[in-house]
């Protein structure tokens, strides 16, 4: 395969990421299935250590017949090697994931940042946002209607390695652009909560009526409720508004379960559980997954993605799927990864529901047959991991 | 096995404050001959004991039946009656350590709340039977790794002295059961296992002048040096450190996660990793690995695709063994600390001399529990006391660090004296 293969491959995801989306959204597998093979010979090609990881296994292009196939590398290689399907004078942009200085963090370089944003929106829309979809991506809306974004993340000028601000930042810019929402913005700078503006902000919409839709990490939400909390604030926010929220609370002083979290978003912001949707997505990931609340409101909360990202919930001793129903590990197929590795297995453990997954968490009950181990608290020590 | 409730913890511990008062009144020596008793029952593979954990252990832990049997004989080897009472002499006898005759004495609290962790059935034992030792009942908190072994303790110490296990109760209760737990650590003593986070959570619940001895996770590794690695020794090397790493399938504290061998020779490394990998592939067929929950095989498999492709990027890292084997070693590039998945995984680190050691080993001393040590020669000698600088509170050849002396002082501190107030009489 050459360059203009790869071309011909960002082109095909491209146009299938423009499509109008619909709440249905059709999977074609027959469409993934094809464009998933063609970017595993892309890719085993063009990142040697991939070439070989996965040739050691047996699998080349000419075993792999199906997506199902393609070998996974575990999200944590990130961290140590650079896994990229171009040549490294082609880098426009590295994401990396989140932590300490201490340890190491993972890193996807980027030679194109098309596809990443491309796949940003449609999800986002039809996920949060799904009375925009007319069959098409939003249309015109009037104003009275058009929901606010305030973002519990700071902006992709102050955090350009962090996919998450950078996803922030193409909605915001895409949606005001198709004038498909109200006056909006980022309310962390300096690596703080910018309570005040924050609830300037959400005041002043409360008083024109206007629904917001506030984002941001779960961590970033406990820090704005344990402020309202503290001041004895309770927000009425107006009918329509709904809640993103993102991400853990790893290394932070405060963990809530997100039965918790939710609990506290509606007592203080009266956002009901109906209305709060979490976005599963990871910095190795060009797609995002969400909850369904909000896209099929009534049915079961389950994590649901685009058409051209696949969850597949494997046994990590026989790496086979597992019966429906039963926990697996969560692998993602994303055709929107062309750059850098489509296949990654994360670090977490789902389970199938109906037409999506939920996720079960990172280590329930680790701690229970081993007396060995404080693992996180010494790899911290040593600056690795 | 049902919870218990906050009321039905609360029974419990007024149960053996009476208990703990006839207790007192007992001549120590009688309570200490009891105990010795049921630890030579214990060594017996057809006692009762024995018999009820080969029959209940694997169900409860997931351990092979095959590990158990063989875990358990060569842990209690050396855990004899006579052990007991020579560790008893050691830590509360006045002349034995150097204390004027009579004139100190040691004193157990009026109750002892054991909070239990993990799944290995030795160290469960003595944490039952030490507060009894110095004449403190215990109120038994099961892990849940292991409902069953504290239960077959309590029944052991009842069938030699029935008064003596009127002083052990044994409960069980949810870890968010708030009330139950509040009740359980108002004890005068608490000894408490677990992880770190957990015994920070706890610490809090035991404030002065309660007594709080804690144990947290700990780690063990084994350090090589070339004698242990040349073509001859080898052979010999191999298995004793396998058997080390899947003895309980490496999820104790005593485990080695990881061999660290100080050579400069690149191909005696790889014939290290090679011969672990025989080892543990020969061992397999002896005591085969137990049952792994979904986290533990998801880390193994990820630490393991992980080497593989770290390898596949033209480093120096090779890994043996396949996907399915219940096993893994990885032959690292260096000796940076990597995650460490237990159940049977490991992995070989260079170091390219004894200098280097310190280094090697630096973010591992806070937690070093155990350190094997072979082939140094004449200098094992200034090894072991690097490795004890370094933070290790035992060092053993290989192929014994499943089976700690009675008396080995677990995280650095006595098996008896953290349960003891201390009162000096001085002469009027």
């Amino acid at each position: 395969m050459s360059d203009a293969a790869r071309a011909a491959l960002d082109a095909k995801v491209l146009a299938w990421m423009r499509e109008p989306a619909t709440l249905e959204w059709p999977q074609e597998e027959e469409r993934f299935d094809q464009i998933a093979r063609e970017l595993f010979h892309f890719q085993f090609d063009h990142c040697p250590p991939y070439g070989r990881f996965c040739a050691r296994q047996g699998r080349t292009p000419a075993t792999v017949t199906t997506w199902r196939d393609v070998p996974a590398v575990p999200s944590g290689a990130f961290k140590e090697l650079v896994l990229r399907s171009f040549a490294a004078d082609e880098v426009v942009h590295v994401f990396r994931t989140s932590g300490t200085s201490a340890r190491r963090r993972g890193e996807l370089q980027l030679d194109t940042l098309a596809l990443y944003e491309a796949s940003v929106l449609p999800s986002f829309v039809l996920h949060l946002l799904p009375e925009l979809v007319r069959g098409a991506l939003p249309g015109p809306v009037p104003a009275v209607a058009r929901p606010r974004l305030r973002i519990l993340a700071p902006t992709p000028l102050e955090a350009p390695d962090s996919s998450l601000s950078h996803m922030f930042g193409v909605l915001l810019r895409a949606l005001s652009l198709q004038d498909a929402i109200g006056p909006s913005g980022f309310d962390v700078a300096g690596g703080e909560l910018r309570f005040e503006s924050w609830l300037h902000a959400l005041e002043e919409g409360m008083a024109h009526d206007a629904p917001f839709v506030l984002c941001g990490t779960a961590f970033a939400f406990v820090h704005a409720l344990d402020e309202l909390a503290r001041r004895g604030v309770r927000l009425a926010l107006p009918a329509g508004s709904r809640v993103l929220e993102t991400g853990g609370f790893k290394g932070r002083t405060r963990e809530l379960s997100r039965e918790a979290l939710y609990t506290l978003i509606e007592e203080r912001l009266c956002v009901p559980p109906a209305r709060i949707v979490n976005q599963y997505g990871m910095t190795e990931l060009a797609s995002q997954f969400h909850d369904s609340v909000l896209r099929f409101s009534g049915a079961p909360r389950r994590k649901l993605g685009p058409p051209w990202a696949r969850v597949r919930l494997v046994d990590p001793t026989t790496g086979n799927e597992v019966p429906r129903g039963e926990v697996g590990v969560i692998v993602i197929h994303d055709l929107g990864n062309t750059g850098s590795v489509s296949a990654i297995e994360t670090a977490d453990l789902g389970r199938a529901i109906a037409d999506g997954f939920e996720v079960i968490g990172r280590e329930p009950g680790a701690e229970a047959r081993g007396c060995s181990l404080a693992m996180d608290e010494m790899l911290a020590g040593a600056g690795s991991a | 096995m049902s919870s218990f409730r906050f009321g039905d913890v609360a029974a419990a511990r007024a149960r053996i404050r009476d208990a703990g008062r006839a207790l007192r009144a007992r001549p120590r020596g009688e309570v200490l001959d009891s105990l010795a008793e049921v630890l030579n029952r214990w060594r017996e593979p057809s006692s009762k004991a024995r018999r009820s954990l080969d029959l209940s252990l694997p169900e409860a832990t997931g351990f092979s039946r095959e590990m158990v049997r063989a875990g358990l004989a060569l842990a209690l080897e050396r855990w004899t009656g006579d052990a007991f009472q020579a560790v008893v002499r050691r830590e509360l006898d006045p002349g034995a350590r150097g204390s004027e005759p009579g004139r100190t004495l040691a004193v157990g609290f009026e109750a002892t709340s054991v909070l239990l962790a993990g799944a290995l059935p030795t160290p469960t034992l003595l944490a039952i039977l030490a507060p009894l030792a110095v004449g403190s009942p215990a109120l038994v908190r099961t892990s849940s790794g292991d409902p069953v072994t504290a239960r077959v303790v309590a029944s052991s110490i009842a069938e030699v002295d029935p008064k003596l296990g009127a002083c052990v109760e044994v409960v069980q209760f949810p870890a968010g059961d708030r009330e139950a737990l509040e009740v359980f650590l108002s004890a005068e003593c608490v000894v408490a296992s677990g992880s770190n986070a957990t015994l920070r959570a706890i610490a809090p619940l035991v404030p002065p002048p309660q007594r709080l001895v804690a144990y947290g996770h700990r780690v063990s590794i084994t350090v090589l040096g070339p004698e242990a690695l040349t073509s001859t020794s080898l052979p010999q090397t191999c298995p004793r450190v396998a058997l080390d790493i899947a003895l309980w399938d490496q999820l104790g504290c005593l485990s080695p996660i990881a061999v660290y061998a100080v050579v400069p020779d690149r191909l005696a490394i790889d014939q290290l990793a090679s011969g672990l990998a025989s080892a543990l592939a020969q061992i397999e067929q002896e005591l085969p690995r137990g049952r792994v929950p979904i986290t533990g095989a998801a880390a193994f498999a990820r630490a393991r695709a992980d080497a593989e492709l770290r390898g596949a990027a033209s480093r120096s890292v090779a890994v043996y063994g396949t996907a399915q084997d219940p096993w893994c070693v990885v032959r690292e590039d260096s000796a940076e600390l990597r995650e460490a998945p237990m159940h049977r995984f490991v992995r070989v680190h260079p170091v390219a001399d004894l200098a280097a050691l310190p280094t090697a080993l630096a973010a591992l001393s806070p937690y070093l529990a155990a350190v094997a040590i072979d082939g140094f020669g004449l200098e094992a000698r200034s090894v072991a006391q690097l490795m004890a600088e370094r933070g290790a509170s035992r060092v053993c050849p290989p192929g014994r660090m499943q089976a700690p002396p009675l008396g080995w002082h677990h995280d650095g501190q006595g098996i008896l004296t953290p349960l003891c107030r201390f009162s000096d009489l001085e002469p009027d």
